[in-house]
């Protein structure tokens, strides 16, 4: 279990997390949601200690992250980042093998290299496997990035808007790609979203964030509300529910005021 | 008739009373204008006496300082506070600014009549700065062989200094002579490599250590090159296997100096180089370090008569190089004969053997 | 899936191969260094030299010839290591061993010695010197990422301070100096590799070479950082570490190549491009590659600078831009992607 404890996190003068507290069970796949600047990126760099939380503990199975090796914590947990900068060539297979670093020496071997193999191979990545990765599509892009972090192997998956700039079609296979992993080999995974649709439908839990603080957390029908929408987003919605997933429909924005009056 | 005489007398009149007016002016203001050529070869109109010099260049001063002009100096460079023993009197003066960027400010502050550079330092800006304050710049170099006497009688002039100019022009030319004069009976010239500054940079046709080196009767091997100052490897000295090595170094402001050892060490670690132990000079320890002071400027003659006697031993047997320094010093320059300038100072016994 | 792994090792092979040719160049291009020179020591002679005591010929192929080409190969790799150290650590193509202002400050040690170590006449002070402040200038970097923060912006803009600071306290210097002394100064600048002997090459190997097997070790940590500083440390990479001793390391190999040679400039910016277009980003392949295309371009350079204007040598930074433009050009012409 990953469990993060009252964690707190500020930029030089802004707050970003205040006391937020998650517990994620494996086999689960969390949603954070949030508007911009809520705090959910910054959420998943803290897990990771991309940057190190002013406060606060982030537990696994008991364990404080913060006694950990940064090599220990990376076989335990997978990160995809918004976009990764490619400055210089690298091949999709060299990509993907970066994913097995936490656990080989400086010469991959046979297990690795097969290990990577196979995954492009189940993720229809074959064809493009000695390609240069800066020449992919973004949704091609995103595959991969999404194989280096599975190639990684880790019990608990953090991925920061995988589905940001995908077409409808890449949307959906990333997706079910992380679902499906996260059922096979028992993993868990947290996803920061922005598409809300997207999140109910895949989640079996969402928390929402706003202005760094949890606003609420709960199964998707709970958390996705006209209210809860309303209040943390200031768009008027309506819900329907359909196949026991809602499914929001924005309308209009709402004056700030108003909200505040509301909330 | 009598209309076209008054006319002309009148036109006479008027012409002698503007000659007479002129020379009435010319009379008041006591100037007199001469003009000159410097050292870019542009003539300069220079009006007569000029009581009030800034010089920019420790090589001008020096040959100033030999015209007994030092007194009307009022601003100098900054670097010859670096050698304060050899500049006692002047050492005080204000100083300007380096030979190559000089405050512009400063002098024109100082308000002298002229002021000195080399040729090409500082930039042309100096005359765009200077000219609108009314102060004529002139160019001289005083470190060319060639017209070293040319500009020490063009300074004379300027200064009003001729019969000083004068002497000092006689010793030179005397010492010049004397040099050629040896150098008639001499059979055949040394092969001699010549080193400047830079490690492994020879001096080639276009530079001042090749004219030197042709004046004291010596065949640079780099004769045939075609800039002033290549790169070569020392690969090319071991082929060519001079008879003689010359190094220049940068080492100056040496006339404070009265430990031999840098210069020693120099030589030492030429004559370590690699693979050189298979060179004529070193094999015959003809390897000889000249410091800047006396390698180019107003002396560098000195430095040539000691060339000359590296290259001809036997014919310069009863020339002491050093005397002559001592003569120009305590001569021209009113300063004690002292420091350190050659090393080795004596020519090595082994060497004549060889030769 | 077999494919797949058949595929990459055959690809892998392909860099191992062109890593063959390349030491199969450099070998070749000494071997005609070697026979090269302003004496009568030609072809034939100087192999015979080389492996016989002959007199003369030996002293100039072991003493005077050998030890240039040597020099040349340890520079070349040297700058072309430090080149993609830094330009995978700094994450900017642009990059190269003088972008933090090594080649200013350690200009700035040479000429201090020049200008201030006039009665101390001395090749090993002015490259002691040379040594010591491109030392400094790195650490003074790793000072301000310490307070500042590792990122590849602090220590770029930091380093582009540095230089402007080296650079006009040359000037400031050359200003005071006498004309011989500025003189001195420009030749410096020029570089030159005539000025080495097994002396100079036993003190430059070790601060070259020692560093190498380290850096090769951070192949790994080295691409991942190349892949973006978030990637690497969610990868278990310590970026700060990796960064800062790259930055020692890395200014230790340009520090010992320089001092004694002078500024020979364009090889670090441009044999980790060059290499990059063959092996591709994998610093186990990149970094020994891009040496050896570095040791084959200085020495490239050097030959042709002692020959084509024989006995005048064309420094050898002069030359090594000539041969490496036209080269790099074409490349980039050739290339599709956007920069290299």
């Amino acid at each position: 279990m990953l469990s993060i404890r009252e964690l707190g996190f500020g930029y030089k003068t802004i707050r970003a997390l205040k006391n937020v507290g998650i517990d994620l069970n494996k086999g689960e796949v969390l949603s954070v949601v949030g508007p911009n600047g809520a705090g959910k990126t910054t959420l998943l760099k803290c897990i990771i200690r991309i940057v190190k939380p002013d406060k606060g503990t982030i537990l696994i199975d008991g364990k404080d992250t913060s006694l950990m090796k940064r090599l220990a914590l990376a076989r335990c947990i997978g990160y995809v980042p918004q976009n990764s900068p490619s400055k210089f060539p690298i091949t999709v297979f060299d990509a993907v093998l970066m994913g097995r670093r936490p656990y080989m020496s400086w010469k991959p071997c046979k297990k690795d290299l097969e290990i990577v193999a196979e995954l492009l191979a189940s993720m229809d990545l074959e064809d493009i496997a000695l390609r240069d990765f800066d020449h992919l599509s973004g949704g091609q892009k995103q595959k991969v990035l999404l194989a280096r972090a599975f190639a990684q192997d880790p019990v608990y998956l953090l991925l920061d808007e995988p589905t940001s700039n995908l077409d409808l079609r890449h949307q959906m296979e990333v997706m079910e790609m992380i679902s499906e992993m996260v059922k096979k080999k028992g993993m868990a995974a947290i996803l920061a979203m922005h598409d809300l649709n997207l999140a109910s439908r895949f989640s079996d839990r969402i928390v929402m964030l706003n202005d760094g603080k949890i606003y609420c957390s709960g199964e998707p029908s709970l958390v996705m509300t006209a209210e809860n929408i309303m209040s943390v987003y200031g768009v008027e919605v309506s819900i329907n529910t359909d196949n026991s997933h809602p499914y929001i429909l924005p309308i209009r924005p709402v004056i700030s005021s108003k909200v505040k009056a509301q909330s | 008739m009598r209309e076209y005489v008054v006319k002309a007398g009148a036109s006479i009149l008027f012409f002698c009373l503007l000659v007479s007016g002129y020379g009435i002016i010319a009379q008041a203001t006591g100037r007199e204008t001469i003009s000159i050529e410097d050292a870019t070869g542009r003539s300069v109109e220079i009006i007569l006496p000029v009581r009030r010099l800034v010089v920019l260049t420790s090589d001008a001063l020096e040959v100033i300082r030999a015209l007994k002009a030092e007194d009307l100096v009022l601003g100098v460079n900054t670097g010859i506070a670096r050698d304060p023993r050899f500049w006692p009197m002047l050492k005080n003066r204000q100083r300007v600014g380096s030979w190559m960027e000089p405050s512009y400010e400063l002098i024109a502050e100082l308000n002298p009549d002229i002021v000195i550079g080399y040729a090409r330092h500082p930039s042309q800006d100096m005359e765009k700065k200077l000219i609108p304050f009314g102060i004529t710049v002139i160019r001289l170099d005083f470190y060319k062989m060639r017209t070293l006497l040319k500009e020490v009688r063009t300074l004379g002039r300027i200064l009003g200094k001729e019969e000083e100019a004068r002497q000092l022009t006689t010793w030179y030319r005397k010492n010049l002579n004397l040099t050629e004069e040896r150098m008639r009976d001499t059979d055949g010239r040394p092969l001699v490599y010549i080193e400047s500054y830079s490690k492994y940079h020879t001096t080639g046709p276009g530079s001042g250590g090749h004219e030197m080196c042709a004046l004291a009767g010596g065949h640079n091997i780099a004769s045939g090159f075609s800039i002033p100052y290549p790169e070569i490897t020392p690969e090319w000295v071991l082929a060519e296997n001079p008879h003689i090595i010359i190094k220049a170094t940068s080492l100056s402001c040496c006339y404070a100096m009265t430990d031999l050892q840098p210069l020693k060490s120099i030589r030492d670690n030429i004559i370590a180089r690699p693979a050189w132990d298979n060179i004529r000079a070193v094999q015959g320890g003809k390897v000889y370090v000249m410091a800047g002071d006396i390698w180019t400027g107003p002396r560098a003659i000195i430095g040539a008569t000691y060339l000359a006697k590296w290259f001809h031993p036997d014919f310069f047997e009863d020339i002491d190089p050093a005397n002559l320094h001592k003569e120009y010093l305590e001569r021209f320059q009113r300063i004690k004969y002292q420091g350190v300038y050659v090393y080795p100072r004596k020519v090595p016994k082994v060497i004549s053997e060889l030769k | 899936m077999e494919d797949i792994c058949q595929q990459y090792k055959s690809f892998t092979g392909k860099k191992v191969t062109f890593m063959i040719l390349l030491t199969v160049a450099v070998f070749g291009v000494a071997l005609i260094a070697i026979s090269q020179g302003p004496s009568s020591v030609g072809f034939k002679d100087s192999f015979a030299a080389l492996f016989r005591d002959a007199g003369l010929a030996h002293a100039i192929v072991w003493k005077l010839r050998f030890p240039r080409i040597v020099m040349a190969v340890l520079v070349g790799c040297g700058l072309a290591l430090a080149g993609t150290v830094f330009q995978s650590i700094l994450r900017n193509p642009l990059a190269s061993p003088y972008t933090l202002g090594i080649a200013a400050s350690a200009g700035f040690g040479a000429v201090m010695a020049i200008v201030f170590g006039a009665g101390l006449y001395s090749e090993y002070l002015i490259a002691g010197n040379a040594f010591f402040f491109a030392l400094v200038s790195s650490l003074l970097i790793l000072g301000i990422a310490r307070l500042k923060g590792s990122t590849v912006e602090t220590m770029v803009l930091a380093g582009i301070a540095i230089m402007f600071l080296f650079s006009s306290l040359s000037s400031l210097l050359q200003y005071m100096g006498t004309m011989e002394e500025v003189h001195e100064i420009v030749f410096w600048f020029f570089g030159s590799l005539s000025k080495v002997g097994w002396k100079e090459i036993g003190i430059a190997s070790a601060m070259i070479l020692v560093p190498i097997p380290i850096l090769w070790k951070w192949s790994w940590d080295l691409n991942l950082l190349a892949a973006g500083d978030e990637s690497a440390k969610a990868l278990g990479v310590n970026v700060t570490r990796i960064r800062m001793l790259g930055v020692v390391l890395a200014s230790l190999i340009t520090a010992g190549a320089i001092c004694f040679t002078g500024v020979i400039g364009f090889i670090g910016l441009v044999s980790p491009h060059i290499t990059r277009m063959v092996v591709g980003g994998d610093h186990r392949f990149l970094l020994p590659a891009s040496a050896l295309v570095g040791a084959v371009l200085v020495l490239t350079a050097d030959t042709l600078g002692r020959t084509l204007w024989a006995p005048q040598v064309i420094p050898v930074g002069i030359v090594t831009s000539f041969i490496g433009v036209p080269f790099f050009f074409y490349l980039l012409m050739k290339k599709t992607r956007e920069y290299w």
